[in-house]
């Protein structure tokens, strides 16, 4: 059961964790572009790095764990890509109609590399931060507080949901769904499940808004902060440092300078 | 003196509802006053207390009319941060009301002095004489999404109280707790009246009403004299069943293991006869609702064995056991998705494979005995929660079960409501159908049912009936 105030949190006192949050955050926001701009080479660069990040801080059994979420997209488009890219002209295996080529190979293998990158770093985020620290730390950083009670609504959705998913399922199935056989019967079982899933999940904001609001979170004025998110010197360096390649990385793309 | 809260003339008319919520409704509580507020579902409790939280229409879109005065305070016009501090607001669900976000009670608590600004270093002397005077300076530093039912109601009342209004209104603060729940809840209540807290409480419970000063009365969204009357609900009778037996239930030396390592049953053992209706009580987190779950194969036990009708659930899918058990859940929100009651009631036994004239039977049974003929067209999610809670029940009774196993089929309900529960679990004994019922209410278990099982720290203590 994961609870939605922890969220994926792996609790810990590696130096990861103990990294401002807003750190972390332009962490992921720098692989996210050099992931994306950078020539594919990068990729191999990124993941040494990656790995070297998640062993250090003790992460790399959760980590491989997280990696069923994205499992069946990656595979998905590695799969498309090798038969389908468009212009693809050498022909590595060819099964009757279906022919595998090195160029919608190449490519499957890079999209699909870009966002296990940016998934691993995320991941490695989510589980060394607690979502309130990140509130914090963009709030002290002059965000709104609405705006960072966003950000940590997204955090805690996917745990919220797959709570929710779980008790739905239980119930649906109670009353004679089938909800594991063939396609055709899962399917068919999509609606019973969904209906709840939204309508639950529109009563559950109508609640939390209320409750929000009794707690006086729609006040205008001046907030104080409980939580104090340590920021050390090393962390501001590291978020310098981070922002310069975020901003090298820009404008080599803009330039085209590697090409 | 000026009142704490006076309401002159409101009138709460929802969007796309008939009938407005309150008509015309004037009341008048003075400061340190405590005062009930009763009456059915439907009544306008709810709307009162909204109104009177100042949520009306800022929050909750309504069209008002009339006035509603917190202290000094217009509180249909005014913003948050006018009644800020002024009036708070406690609803019946624990777990929705707290931030959902805080790793412990102490930050729950903080939330409130935070968006007040309250400076940081008063916040913890603020936190600590709040939890010490509510009872539960022990829970600080646990994790709110750790604690009982009855614990984080506690906790919701106390992050409201942090904040200092002098005005609280609480919305059936008692509804889903069980009994000890309910007794801290009253003693928290006295404590912060004897403090000079106003007071305005929503409730069923007696026990908390009769602790209030005064007690007014809601009937459609007026203030009526005394009790209404309401209409008595008779025996009930299946009129769907043919001739089914009831299943009987073993568990053997049952014992479950959650993956975390939580032991929830240890080495349970009960025997439930063919047409017996058995009720399991016990404290919130006892291991009712795991025990349960193992009745329809939602669970399955790490140790011993659960029989049905004489057969291992093991070998059968939750589907197959469907045949046999219907299951009514605790929260409706998580069966309910046709637009329409009588859809929704038919699509348990149309995925049992009946078919035509047999499920408009099933149907009509159904609703009669849950007292929703009305409602056949209405989408569920115009009723309010606990008439919604009613239209789960219907769809478990469509399925003829053989076994009805029911999950806090009162939280919610009026008296009206707990009745007609009642009725209906003594009319499918009637019909010969086993009922197994899990439920914090010891009046309802000892009206109600041949026998009550008592569970306390996933054990069971067998406990005869009394007079019985």
């Amino acid at each position: 059961m994961t609870r939605a105030a922890t969220g994926y949190l792996v609790p810990g006192r590696s130096w990861l964790h103990r990294r401002h949050p807003l750190t972390k955050l332009l962490g992921v926001a720098f692989v996210l572009v050099a992931a994306f701009l950078l020539p594919p080479v990068a990729l191999i660069a990124l993941t040494v790095a990656l790995a070297a990040i998640a062993v250090s801080a003790g992460l790399v059994r959760p980590v491989l764990r997280s990696l069923r979420i994205p499992a069946v997209l990656v595979a998905s488009i590695v799969l498309v890509n090798a038969l389908f890219y468009p212009g693809g002209s050498d022909v590595l295996v060819a099964v009757g109609p279906l022919a595998v080529t090195r160029e919608g190979l190449t490519f499957g293998v890079v999209s699909a590399g870009r966002l296990l990158v940016v998934f691993v770093a995320l991941m490695l985020l989510l589980m060394t931060t607690l979502a309130d620290d990140l509130l914090e730390g963009l709030v002290v950083h002059g965000v709104s507080h609405r705006i960072a009670f966003v950000a940590l609504s997204a955090m805690q959705l996917v745990p919220r949901m797959r709570d929710r998913v779980d008790r739905i399922l239980a119930a649906q199935s109670a009353r004679g769904l089938a909800v594991d056989g063939s396609t055709i019967t899962r399917a068919r079982a999509l609606v019973p499940l969904i209906g709840p899933v939204v309508l639950s999940a529109l009563v559950d904001v109508r609640e939390r808004t209320l409750a929000l609001e009794a707690r006086g979170f729609g006040a205008r004025w001046g907030r104080t902060a409980y939580r104090v998110v340590p920021d050390s010197g090393l962390d501001r360096a590291l978020r310098i440092a981070l922002l310069a390649a975020i901003a090298l990385v820009a404008l080599t793309a803009l330039f085209g300078w590697l090409r | 003196m000026r009142p704490a809260l006076r309401i002159d003339g409101l009138t709460v008319r929802y969007p796309a509802r008939r009938e407005p919520a309150l008509a015309d409704l004037s009341l008048a509580i003075e400061p340190g006053e405590r005062v009930g507020i009763a009456g059915r579902t439907s009544a306008g409790k709810s709307t009162l207390a909204l109104a009177a939280a100042g949520l009306i229409p800022r929050v909750v879109r309504a069209a008002v009319t009339g006035t509603v005065v917190v202290g000094k305070t217009d509180a249909l016009h005014a913003t948050a941060d006018a009644l800020l501090g002024r009036v708070g607001i406690v609803f019946a669900s624990p777990a929705d009301q707290l931030s959902g976000s805080k790793p412990t009670v102490r930050e729950e608590l903080a939330f409130g002095l935070e968006n007040l600004g309250v400076p940081r270093a008063e916040m913890d002397p603020r936190i600590d004489a709040v939890l010490a005077d509510l009872g539960i300076a022990g829970l600080a530093d646990r994790e709110p999404a750790s604690l009982s039912g009855g614990e984080q109601q506690r906790v919701a009342i106390a992050s409201i109280v942090t904040m200092g209004p002098g005005l609280l209104v609480l919305d059936e603060p008692t509804a889903e707790l069980d009994p000890e729940g309910t007794d801290a809840v009253a003693t928290l209540l006295d404590g912060l009246s004897a403090a000079g807290t106003t007071i305005l409480c929503v409730e069923h419970d007696r026990a908390i009403l009769e602790r209030c000063g005064r007690n007014v009365t809601l009937d459609g969204g007026r203030i009526v004299e005394g009790t209404p009357a309401r209409p008595a609900i008779g025996p009930l009778a299946w009129a769907a069943g043919r001739g089914r037996m009831g299943a009987t239930v073993t568990l053997d030396r049952l014992g479950f293991r959650y993956p975390n390592g939580i032991e929830a049953l240890r080495d349970v053992s009960l025997e439930v006869r063919a047409g017996e209706r058995v009720a399991i009580v016990g404290a919130n987190g006892s291991g009712k609702t795991t025990l349960a779950k193992h009745l329809i194969g939602l669970l399955r036990p790490t140790s011993g064995r659960v029989l049905v009708d004489g057969v291992p659930t093991d070998d059968r899918t939750v589907q197959a056991l469907a045949q046999t058990v219907g299951f009514a859940f605790q929260d409706p929100g998580d069966q309910l998705f046709e637009r329409s009651v009588e859809r929704e009631v038919g699509f348990g036994p149309r995925r049992l494979g009946r078919t035509g004239a047999d499920v408009a039977n099933l149907i009509d049974a159904a609703l009669t005995m849950t007292g929703l003929p009305g409602e056949r067209a209405t989408n569920p999610y115009d009723l309010d929660r606990s008439v919604r809670k009613l239209v789960t029940l219907a769809g478990v009774l469509a399925m003829d079960p053989a076994l009805l196993v029911l999950d806090e089929p009162t939280t919610g309900q009026d008296p009206e409501g707990v009745e007609r529960v009642g009725r209906i679990v003594e009319a499918m004994a009637a019909a010969g159908r086993t009922v197994i019922a899990i439920t914090h209410d010891p009046a309802f278990a000892d009206r109600w049912f041949d026998r009550t099982v008592v569970m306390a720290a996933g054990r069971t203590v067998d406990r005869p009936r009394p007079g019985a």
